[in-house]
């Protein structure tokens, strides 16, 4: 019997599909030769001499762009097969996760070939990347994918799931993330309990756009989260990305601002350990880790900012400081912070990323009547739609005094350089909150479905609604298992820039279909401020923005697989 | 002072239960469990006491199957000090589980056994009280305060009443309700060094303790799903029917 045969012999639930790793792996196969040839025709154009050209990747940006994403879509789909794999070895994979699987695959092979969303409104096809008839024919026509697109993404299998999820809501049973480590499980069950203790709390910190209280601030510090990844040398907890990635998902699944106070500590942290001297490693390094010093990023510039080497902000050296000029922006966090990791151009001869330098600039902690309290510092408050909880700011510096040694590592000219290093850690953690993010829709639009009849029944029961949060359900945990892929391999000391930059941009696309899926399941309810699921859509906005913005991730992802083919 | 808190493996007191489909027990195939919750009181008390001062090691006991170390975790991973973990299927009925407690305090002697006062699974209520029995030591039960002394517990209890003041002799066995403290969160330096903590292994027969089992569990039935209510036309039928169908007036 043929695969598609075998699935169409389906019992009443339409799911059985009877070898469903392998005709997974098999469509899996037929995806990465898809995909090699899109390697090959965007090589074509963007490098056409051998060697990737600036003018080339301007003028096909949509179709290098669009092979990033067939890219991102070929690793989320095996990862999602490597975590069903692991399941099945340990006996754990139960209908719910075999239906993920395979809803996972049948939609994410479908768009293969039809067309991957890279937003709301730009489809990439293969034929936009100029893959020729032949190749896509023979990747439609392999049984394997057939087979999946016929009989995966069905509307019986997402109803199904939807049923199974619904039935263990209550045990906040999503599907098993996969583990497979105690302690793992106990992080993620300790987190997710402070975060249900905050989450109608930080509803109204939104809605007041209030600061995090620091009674809170204080608690995540007790409880280790600024010191997780710092080494234990330096008094952190050495507990490495993956369990980052699962404090930030629990935390941001109760509110993306839980899940962020974090971010600006890990950066700094990844700044001082790969690039700081060691005075200055000993003197930061522990205090970060404890709470101590809470820090901020001071990156973006008003004119300034996914082109960041070309910066403006100036560090002159004047006898043993530097004075800083200039004018940054999107400071996140930046009255309430003690430490500002601040990029500027110390060599104004050289306009590129050279000339620019790191400083760890020490500034005092500021309040919402005053909050830059220093010399040559001036600044204000950038009001948003969400992401609040810190604050956006703009700041100047009017000849602000930094002393020479807190120049980062000591050497001038190696800003750029040092902070690119810590990409791959800020990417993950990203990743991780978008994962939380979408999780928090997911559970809000859930709950809300149950309880909300209409028609003499619940509304989780219509497909258009029960299918939206099955679709939810699997893209989370698609963007889960690509997030923690990323993790392990930042772990296991690998470079990872690409990898972490694909769970970024998959996982900050999904964030924000549940959001709005989520807010349409509430129908009028979620378009009102009470309902946290409101909040929750204007949070899950910045995720495609922010942390390299979804087109600069799709371009970093672009030219680095075809400079590593080109070698 | 060392301090004994026993402490049980449980359904997680948030998730919903469900009945096994030949009503034979309550279904905990894939249940996600927790530590009963009065334990978890009984547990964060004994390490404040410790943290105070008063006590110099808090010791956790689990009587249970395997996962039962899972529960142990989490409470050292709160602050104690090490567990032990009597391997007992299926779990034993109150007064087994007071014998293999009295053997642990036998090997163990313990100035204070901090329990729960029930867990939220049999709702039984007992094993404090049984244990108390069996060492003859004194007991405060429903404890929602406690202050150490050097030769006494000055402890609050809830009773229907109001609140009751005790002086209690020790050694004792106290257990907690639910107004004593709220348990903290284990934050990630303690759940790391929660692995590293000792867990001791033992069978009820290592302890030379007879479990004995003297209750049989009939049936297990979900309560009645709740009927639909009905529309009256006026308080006089709204009377009528509460005197001859509802019988309440």
């Amino acid at each position: 019997m043929s695969q598609a045969a075998q699935m169409q012999r389906q019992d009443d639930q339409g799911l059985e599909v009877g070898d469903l790793l392998e005709t997974c792996r098999s469509a899996l196969a037929a995806a990465q030769a898809l995909q090699r040839e899109a390697e090959a025709a965007v090589a074509r154009l963007i490098a056409p001499e051998g060697k990737v050209e600036g003018k080339a990747v301007m003028r096909e940006q949509f179709a290098a762009h669009g092979y990033a994403w067939m890219a991102t879509y070929v690793a989320t789909l095996t990862e999602t097969l490597a975590w069903a794999d692991k399941l099945e070895e340990r006996g754990q994979l139960r209908a719910q996760e075999r239906l993920i699987l395979q809803i996972g695959f049948g939609e994410y092979l479908a768009q293969l070939a039809g067309g991957i969303a890279m937003s709301q409104g730009e489809l990439v096809r293969p034929e936009d990347m100029d893959v020729g008839s032949d190749a896509i024919d023979a990747f439609q026509n392999d049984a394997s994918v057939k087979a999946l697109v016929r009989g995966g993404n069905t509307n019986a299998a997402r109803m199904r799931l939807c049923a199974l999820l619904v039935e263990r809501f209550d045990q906040r049973d999503f599907g098993e993330a996969g583990f497979d480590d105690d302690t793992m499980e106990m992080v993620r069950d300790q987190f997710r309990k402070v975060a249900d203790a905050h989450a109608w709390d930080a509803h109204e910190w939104h809605l007041k756009d209030d600061l995090i209280p620091m009674a809170v601030v204080d608690q995540l510090a007790e409880l280790g989260v600024f010191g997780l990844t710092v080494p234990e040398a330096y008094d952190g907890l050495g507990m490495g990305k993956t369990a980052m990635c699962v404090v930030t998902e629990e935390l941001s699944r109760g509110y993306i601002g839980l899940g962020s106070l974090g971010t600006r500590s890990e950066i700094a942290a990844e700044l001082i350990r790969l690039g700081g001297t060691q005075a200055q490693k000993e003197h930061y390094l522990p205090r970060i880790a404890s709470g101590e010093i809470l820090p901020t990023a001071v990156f973006t510039e008003p004119n300034v900012g996914s082109d960041l080497g070309s910066l403006k902000t100036r560090a002159v050296r004047e006898g043993d400081s530097y004075k800083v000029i200039g004018n940054k922006t999107w400071i996140t966090h930046g009255a309430r912070s003690d430490l500002m990791t601040l990029l500027a151009r110390t060599d104004p001869n050289d306009s590129g990323w050279r000339g620019l330098s790191m400083f760890l600039a020490e500034k005092p902690r500021g309040d919402d009547a005053t909050p830059f309290p220093a010399d040559g510092m001036s600044g204000g408050e950038i009001e948003v739609l969400g992401y609040r909880g810190m604050k956006e700011y703009e700041i100047s510096f009017d000849a602000f005094e930094v002393p020479a040694s807190q120049l980062l590592g000591g050497v001038e000219g190696t800003g750029f350089k040092q902070l690119m290093a810590t990409f791959e850690s800020a990417r993950i953690q990203t990743a991780a909150r978008a994962v939380g993010v979408a999780q928090n829709a997911l559970e809000l639009a859930m709950g809300y479905a149950i309880d909300r009849a209409q028609f003499g029944r619940s509304i989780v029961e219509f497909p258009r609604v029960g299918g939206k949060l099955a679709f939810m359900a699997v893209e989370t945990m698609m963007a889960r298992q690509l997030t923690l892929a990323a993790a392990r391999e930042k772990d296991e000391d690998r470079r990872c820039d690409i990898e972490a930059g694909m769970a970024k941009l998959l996982a900050a696309r999904v964030a924000w279909s549940a959001a709005d899926n989520g807010v349409q399941v509430h129908g009028g309810n979620g378009y009102a401020l009470e309902y946290p699921i409101s909040r929750v859509l204007c949070d899950a906005r910045i995720l495609n923005v922010f942390e390299g913005a979804a087109e600069i991730q799709a371009q970093v992802i672009a030219r680095g697989l075809i400079a590593n083919r080109l070698g | 002072m060392k301090i004994l808190c026993p402490v049980k493996r449980v359904l997680d007191p948030y998730v919903k239960v469900r009945v096994k489909q030949d009503n034979s027990d309550v279904d905990l195939a894939n249940a996600k469990m927790a530590m009963n919750p009065f334990c978890e009181i009984a547990v964060e008390q004994a390490i404040r006491l410790k943290e105070q001062g008063h006590a110099s090691e808090v010791v956790l006991v689990a009587v249970g199957p395997q996962q039962s170390q899972e529960t142990l975790r989490t409470g050292l991973a709160m602050g104690a000090d090490r567990g032990i973990l009597v391997k007992a299927e299926p779990a034993p009925e109150p007064l087994g589980v007071a014998k293999i407690l009295k053997a642990i305090c036998d090997k163990e002697s313990p100035d204070l056994v901090f329990a729960g006062k029930q867990a939220v699974d049999g709702d039984n209520n007992q094993t404090g009280q049984m244990l108390s029995a069996l060492l003859g030591w004194a007991q405060g039960t429903f404890v929602s305060k406690v202050e150490v002394h050097d030769d006494h517990f000055l402890v609050t209890r809830e009773i229907d009443g109001g609140l009751e003041q005790l002086k209690i002799g020790r050694p004792a066995v106290l257990t907690a309700d639910l107004r004593l403290c709220e348990p903290r969160y284990a934050s990630l330096p303690n759940i790391m060094k929660a692995k590293k903590k000792p867990i001791d292994n033992y069978t009820p027969e290592d302890l030379g303790v007879e479990v004995g089992h003297r209750l049989t569990l009939q049936k297990v039935e979900e309560p009645p799903a709740r009927q639909a209510g009905i529309k009256v036309d006026s308080v006089g039928e709204l009377v009528d029917k509460l005197h001859d169908e509802a019988k309440v007036i």
